[in-house]
């Protein structure tokens, strides 16, 4: 699956100071997002998301003449789309915190410009599917979709665990995902003693991306710790 | 309040005592001045010893010279009535002229027991009449009529044993009386002054005989009220401040890290410009660690950090530090090993989770920040009884002794009263520290067997 795709969506980006407006923006551009408007207080924000109608909302907490939270439920009677809040900590982090505000995610100031990148680009892989919705690996694509493996143009079917634990590595493809939440993912809430299990569930994936399974290259262990998914693109 | 009963226990004791000692003390002072009466100074035997020296002689009566000289230094004067003329038949020379001559039987009744024109008198039997004696006017007093009924004389100890007991019962009656009311007006102020100790507002009633001492508690408590209030807001003022100041950096610092880390990843600079921006890049990474932990450290010095504790797997929390570390570690300089036992798979803590968590990446951050040159940092989780144990070494650069029995017992800057000129050391471990304090927790600083640096935590397992 290519991420070109969520690339090309629109960016509304929020925030009083210009010159944080400017950086941001060359974060982003770097990166390969081109649909970028900015604005500087609540006023313009509504103004251009009126025309521009953004697929992403990107706004700090602060603005001149209003706060983010209440930008963000005026946004969000125009039309719904993932907001990510930039915060300068204090009590917005704790408010932030439950998400409960209809926010998606939060990054505190100040950020590494690979921290928010990774950040929008977990969101927005959340929200809109690809139209092409497969996940290339090195010797296997998996389609989320159909909850499939397709290895040397043979279909092979994932389990509802399988699917689940391959669901959350992919979310944070290469990064490692801890034993404890590939359990909660494939296990609900309070998952202990299901190390082994887990093991099982990883080596049959395995049997099923991998070319050759008892020398995994897409889905490493890392010892004590978790796994790790690479994707072509990661 | 226990103290009062005992208070009042005690003076009772005190007083039931005293009646004690004061009766017994009484007692010995009457039984000393009875033997100071004693018999032959009495003026009846006086008087009997006197009839006797009293002789008959050819011409009438006389006494020995002695004698005389006696009654005339104590100003006594004496006649002698004859026995049945009933008039005086001689007498001393010193006989006020007031004193009658001839005497009926009813007189000698009289002065028998009484008086004759205002002298005590005291009479003594001889053979020829009646001696009397007259000692001066108001030397002394003649009880006349002495009798008394004869079944209260017969039963003298028991009354007077209850008219004792019955005088105790009384003075107890006015002591528990006036001591109760006492205490009425005690109590309050006792409790008052306990309040003041739990720092609790006091407003006393200023009445009654401890009005003085009500007021100047009342005064104390308002006086202490507002120094704690004024404390309060000193408090709130400098978590406020630091607050503030770390909130107005966020921004610019962001614009510092956010652009170093573009020129570090720009393909078109030089190899020594990307490592500049390395540079800048990872000192602005140490300024958002200082402020984060500035910030936290204030707030958990006066308790301003609210604490959410919850049931949490101490093992998935570090873990899931350990794996946030890993994957934004890009150069790789600090590899982390797990070296937990496998088959442990929970050890559950009652705790707060962002705390924890700030705890334990503040232990792997400061392995980090202390080797520059990179080191590999080893995290393990183990149980010891009911104890939940995290330790987190390096194989760098460690401390020797001296430091590290300084971190483990020295105050730090931030909360030590005393100015100090000691090289300054960062606050995550204070942080740390002030976290497992709040947890019930312990922290030990030393040495690892790796050769670098190690602390253990210690947390009460539930």
């Amino acid at each position: 699956m290519s991420l070109n795709y969520l690339k090309q969506k629109r960016i509304l980006l929020v925030d009083d100071e210009s010159q944080l407006l400017d950086m941001v923006v060359s974060i982003l551009k770097e990166e390969g997002f081109n649909n970028i408007r900015t604005a500087k207080n609540v006023k313009q924000a509504l103004e251009t998301a009126e025309e521009y109608s953004p697929e992403l909302a990107i706004l700090d907490v602060m603005l001149p003449d209003g706060d983010g939270f209440s930008l963000m439920k005026k946004l969000k009677t125009i039309a719904d789309y993932p907001i990510l809040f930039l915060t300068a900590r204090g009590e917005d982090e704790d408010k932030l915190k439950g998400l409960g505000h209809g926010a998606d995610d939060y990054v505190v100031k100040p950020f590494l410009p690979k921290e928010l990148t990774f950040r929008i680009t977990a969101i927005l892989r959340r929200s809109y599917k690809d139209d092409n919705p497969t996940v290339r690996l090195q010797d296997s694509e998996i389609d989320f979709e159909r909850a499939e493996v397709i290895k040397n143009g043979e279909h092979i079917a994932l389990t509802a665990k399988e699917h689940s634990i391959l669901l959350a590595l992919y979310r944070n493809a290469g990064r490692i995902v801890t034993i404890d939440t590939l359990c909660e993912a494939a296990w609900g809430d309070n998952p202990f003693g299901y190390e082994n299990s887990l093991m099982a569930h990883i080596r049959r994936i395995r049997q099923k991306i991998e070319k050759n399974p008892s020398q995994p290259i897409s889905l490493i262990t890392v010892k004590g710790l978790g796994y790790k998914l690479t994707t072509e693109e990661s | 309040m226990k103290s009062v009963p005992k208070l009042i226990g005690r003076f009772i004791g005190i007083l039931l005592l005293s009646i004690f000692l004061l009766l017994v003390l009484n007692f010995f002072v009457l039984f000393f001045f009875s033997i100071n009466q004693s018999p032959s100074d009495s003026p009846y035997t006086i008087a009997e010893e006197i009839a006797d020296k009293l002789y008959k002689t050819d011409s009438g009566y006389a006494m020995d010279n002695a004698t005389l000289t006696f009654l005339q230094n104590e100003d006594i004067w004496a006649i002698l009535i004859g026995e049945n003329t009933k008039t005086v038949v001689w007498h001393t020379d010193n006989l006020p002229n007031t004193i009658p001559a001839t005497y009926s039987l009813s007189d000698i009744s009289s002065l028998t027991s009484g008086y004759i024109e205002g002298y005590p008198t005291y009479t003594g039997d001889t053979e020829n009449g009646l001696l009397v004696l007259g000692y001066p006017k108001d030397s002394y007093w003649k009880h006349l009529w002495p009798s008394w009924d004869y079944q209260f004389i017969a039963h003298l100890p028991r009354t007077f044993l209850v008219v004792l007991f019955c005088n105790v019962i009384l003075i107890f009656i006015i002591y528990i009386w006036t001591t109760g009311k006492l205490s009425r007006s005690v109590n309050p102020i006792v409790q008052g002054i306990r309040d003041l100790a739990e720092r609790k507002q006091v407003q006393l009633k200023e009445k009654g005989v401890l009005s003085e001492l009500a007021m100047n508690i009342n005064q104390t408590s308002q006086i202490l009220k507002s120094q704690e209030r004024e404390l309060e807001k000193r408090e709130t003022a400098r978590v406020n401040w630091i607050a503030g100041v770390s909130h107005d950096i966020r921004t610019p610092l962001s614009m510092v890290m956010g652009y170093a880390g573009q020129l570090e990843d720009n393909p078109d600079l030089t190899p020594e410009e990307r490592k500049k921006a390395r540079v800048i890049l990872r000192q602005s990474k140490k300024m958002r660690n200082l402020i984060n932990d500035l910030n936290l450290a204030s707030k958990l010095e006066y308790n301003m950090q609210p604490l959410n504790p919850k049931r949490i797997n101490v093992i998935a929390l570090v873990r899931q530090v350990v794996v946030d570390f890993i994957n934004n570690d890009i150069e790789n300089n600090y590899p982390i090993e797990w070296k937990t036992d496998d088959k442990l798979s929970s050890c559950i803590i009652q705790a707060d989770e962002d705390l924890m968590k700030r705890a334990i990446s503040n232990l792997i951050q400061n392995c980090i920040n202390h080797n520059e040159n990179g080191c590999t940092i080893y995290v393990m989780v183990h149980t010891i009884q009911n104890k939940c144990m995290i330790i987190v070494e390096d194989d760098g650069v460690g401390a020797t002794d001296d430091q590290i029995e300084k971190l483990n017992n020295t105050p730090h800057y931030m909360i030590s009263d005393v100015a100090t000129t000691e090289q300054r050391h960062g606050l995550g471990l204070l942080i740390v520290k002030q976290i497992l304090q709040s947890h019930d927790g312990i922290m030990l600083i030393g040495h690892s067997k790796y050769a670098g640096f190690s602390v253990t935590i210690e947390l009460p397992k539930k």
